[in-house]
């Protein structure tokens, strides 16, 4: 079984990961997901690709961190995290988070609560490519 | 030595990706932040948070090891 949390250039299934999740445990009665995409406008602009860069072993250690915290505060019974780095085009997959407990509340609250915390604290930067240009993307708050 | 690393838009626009630094006894993170202001000035503008050895740190007076690895990291953007 692929590790639960992972950066990686290639694509994910979302399907693979809720069902390696779901075999962690025959308790969880509620998986929540959150994936995040990359759009093909920006700021009033077309944006024809997106590319990630990461100081990677400190963000793998992060989003592990990020995931054993998750896990504690919400009593999860086990949660996934994947993020795609490099080249990634409009329409396609960037971030896929999944938070399994026995009920819905603690894994819908997880899950949201997972990926505002990877925004703060995982060093990724997102570049997005324009007809205009290229730029590194400024946060939202 | 000291590894600096620098990613993204600090990457971009220092032109560099890792520099070296000699290391000196009494070298703090702030110490290296302002040595390398002059000759990277965008890295220490855009560098709004500080890794050590891949821990963020705030304490701009902690004490640098020999052989430590210390990024200048602009706000996050990934997910």
């Amino acid at each position: 079984m692929k590790e639960a949390v992972r950066i990686q250039q290639e694509d994910f299934s979302q399907d693979e990961e809720i069902r390696a999740l779901q075999t962690s445990s025959k308790r969880m009665g509620g998986i929540a997901t959150f994936l995040g995409c990359a759009r093909d406008f920006s700021e009033g602009r077309e944006v024809s690709e997106i590319s990630f860069d990461a100081y990677g072993s400190m963000a793998l250690s992060e989003l592990n961190r990020l995931r054993s915290d998750a896990i504690e505060k919400y009593a999860l019974l086990d949660a996934r995290i994947v993020h795609r780095v490099g080249t990634v085009k409009g329409g396609e997959n960037i971030v896929f988070i999944a938070a399994g407990a026995e009920h819905r509340v603690a894994a819908l609250e997880a899950c949201r609560w997972m990926i505002d915390e990877l925004k703060q604290r995982v060093p990724i930067w997102k570049k997005e490519f324009t007809p205009q240009g290229e730029s590194w993307v400024t946060p939202h708050p | 030595m000291i590894r600096v690393l620098f990613f993204g838009p600090i990457a971009a626009a220092t032109g560099e990706r890792e520099v070296s630094v000699a290391h000196v006894p009494g070298l703090t993170l702030g110490s290296l932040k302002e040595m390398l202001a002059a000759q990277y000035p965008e890295a220490t503008h855009l560098a709004t948070m500080m890794a050590v050895n891949g821990e963020h740190v705030r304490d701009m007076s902690l004490a640098l090891a020999d052989n430590s690895e210390v990024a200048f990291m602009a706000k996050f953007s990934g997910g």
